[in-house]
């Protein structure tokens, strides 16, 4: 076996292959006298780089004691979105897609269609007119997927159908239906708030819409108090006032047009004589410093007692929101309850049952289970009205002794309502579901019952919105 | 800009940030100056009513805050001073007052440490 390297002349091997074919020059530079690397390695005439310029985007100076980094200056990022820009694309509301084949069999949502047991498990779409008028109440939800459709269309459920039963009977009995809509995570509570809204836009009712209970609680609006309210001190959001007056307006226009009023108003920033229609009261406010004093005169007037009014449906998303302490303070600097703020007490008052509404109608709310608060008071009397409802006896759930968080006025404005849960979807809906994504050319499998099965069982055995991903999301581009 | 104490501060600025600028008023301070008048919590400067800005302005005028605040910094490092003492003569020397070590690490002691501080 030979020694890898020349033991004769204790050369480096690398050294002994580079020395091969190279004749060195006897005046090669050498670097100095005792050191071991070859001169050969050296790349001659190739200045070395000095740290500085190895980084172009950093120089590093070192003078005196202390290190300075200081960036390039002018380093070309881009023009930044304007303000309002990056919210508008997250809020961003598609209802079309030109790319999906229209659905022969999809018919228009009619006045009665999600009231009609005959319509379970079928697909409707909305008209373009009720687009409009939910559009303006912000209804649709950037997180839906109504963008992946021809037309925005939406399945007649079996809780659809007891949900407006519901509320048309109440109307018949001139009665207030008050509902909170729960269930689990994407199962189709807001979606069935806009079935809702849907069938109290086409009867001709009277929708006031609260889209997302967080922006009223956030501290993200103007407040101020109102004057003449003590034990407890209301307070006025008259920004949120305004916002809520002009979607009230656009969505209600044509049976605003219509209503009359029936006492004058003088104290408003226009002077509102009695037979004049509500829509130029709703015009009264044109700032948001009148607008609560605007919306409470409209709300008077909703409610007048024998002026024929119209059923009203008051209606709200991401309710736990409103059940806890607001990050509003008071003026000292007391914490401020969420139902001390006017508008909410306006909704609690409602959904409560101190409101009537003359021609009746229905005050419902959905539950939110992705970002909304932990309400222990909430949740344990939704337990005990739907343990009730069904009639059971045992195993109702009860107060915890030892535990401090309970809230009184939660529970209060709860114990009476009831409470329809949005629950998993049935086969026979999913695969009538399953066939309308086939025929839009989303779903790209025969529907049969073996991918029905399997899309129901990834979807947590029939949760819509996880049917949804796990059938059509997955191919989201 | 809206002029807020005698100090210009961009329309976009929150409220809070703009009151912190001053000397001597810190998030404690700036969230209850806001609740007292009503300010949400988000409020931009630019959307306050010039009747709250006046009303920030004659409340700010009222409190020990900027130069009012410095002063009393600034006697109390001279009343060390002028009874010297070590904590005065250390003020002096721009050196650490309370113990630490000169070796090194001593970059802020000697920065801000002076009879007339400024903040």
């Amino acid at each position: 076996m030979s020694a890898t390297n020349c033991l004769r002349c204790l050369k480096r091997p690398s050294v002994a292959g580079a020395s091969r074919g190279v004749v060195v020059p006897i005046f090669a530079p050498r670097s100095a006298p005792f050191s071991t690397t070859a001169v050969q390695n050296a790349m001659p005439g190739k200045p070395q780089k000095s740290m500085e310029h190895q980084d172009r985007s950093i120089r590093v100076y070192r003078a005196g004691k202390r290190m300075k980094i200081r960036k390039k200056d002018n380093v070309d990022r881009g023009k930044p979105p304007a303000p309002g820009e990056r919210k508008a694309f997250r809020k961003k509301i598609v209802l079309s897609n030109d790319n999906a084949l229209p659905v022969p069999w999809v018919t228009q949502m009619e006045a009665g269609s999600l009231s009609d047991p005959k319509q379970i498990g079928k697909i409707v779409s909305l008209p373009p007119a009720l687009q409009d008028q939910l559009r303006a109440t912000e209804a649709f939800q950037p997180t839906q997927t109504w963008g992946l459709f021809r037309k925005p269309s939406t399945l007649v459920r079996q809780e659809s159908v007891d949900l407006m039963s519901k509320m048309e009977e109440a109307v018949e009995n001139k009665k207030t239906a008050r509902i909170v809509l729960t269930g689990e995570k994407i199962s189709g509570k807001s979606t069935m708030l806009l079935q809702a809204q849907s069938h109290a836009y086409l009867n001709n009712w009277i929708v006031i819409h609260f889209p997302d209970a967080q922006e009223l609680i956030n501290g993200s609006t103007e407040y101020a108090s109102i004057p003449g309210t003590e034990n407890p001190t209301l307070y006025m959001q008259q920004n949120y006032c305004l916002k809520l007056l002009q979607s009230i307006k656009k969505a209600n226009e044509k049976i605003l047009a219509k209503l009359l009023s029936v006492s004058s108003h003088s104290e408003l920033p226009q002077n509102i004589t009695v037979n004049q229609p509500l829509l130029s009261l709703i015009n009264a406010a044109k700032e948001a410093d009148g607008a609560w004093s605007v919306f409470q005169a409209l709300w008077n007037e909703l409610n007048a007692q024998g002026a024929n009014r119209p059923p009203i449906l008051l209606s709200m998303d991401n309710l736990p929101h409103i059940m806890k302490i607001s990050e509003y303070r008071s003026s000292a600097f007391e914490k401020i309850h969420a139902h001390d703020l006017a508008l909410v007490k306006l909704f609690t008052d409602a959904l409560s049952g101190n409101t009537r509404f003359p021609s009746g109608g229905a005050v419902i709310a959905a539950t939110n289970r992705n970002n909304g608060p932990k309400i222990p008071s909430m949740e344990l009397v939704l337990k005990q009205r739907l343990a009730e409802q069904n009639g059971e006896t045992e195993g109702v759930p009860v107060k915890d002794p030892y535990f401090k968080g309970y809230d009184d006025r939660v529970e209060k404005v709860l114990k009476s309502v009831e409470v329809v849960e949005v629950s998993k979807i049935g086969k026979r809906e999913a695969r009538s579901l399953m066939e309308y994504w086939a025929a839009s050319g989303l779903l790209r499998t025969t529907v049969d019952e073996q991918t029905v099965s399997e899309k129901w069982t990834l979807g947590g055995g029939g949760v819509l919105g996880e049917m949804e991903r796990a059938a059509l999301l997955t191919m989201k581009i | 800009m809206v002029s807020l104490f005698g100090v210009n501060f961009h329309e976009a600025k929150l409220v809070q940030k703009a009151l912190q600028h001053f000397y001597a008023l810190g998030p404690q301070t700036a969230v209850r100056i806001m609740a007292k008048h009503s300010i949400h919590p988000r409020a931009k400067i630019g959307t306050l009513s010039p009747k709250t800005v006046t009303a920030l302005t004659a409340e700010l005028s009222t409190m020990t805050i900027e130069s009012d605040a410095r002063k009393i910094i600034q006697d109390n490092i001279k009343r060390l001073r002028d009874m010297g003492t070590y904590r005065g003569r250390r003020h002096a020397m721009n050196l650490p007052v309370r113990g630490q070590r000169t070796r090194n690490q001593n970059m802020n002691a000697i920065k801000l440490n002076r009879i007339e501080r400024k903040g």
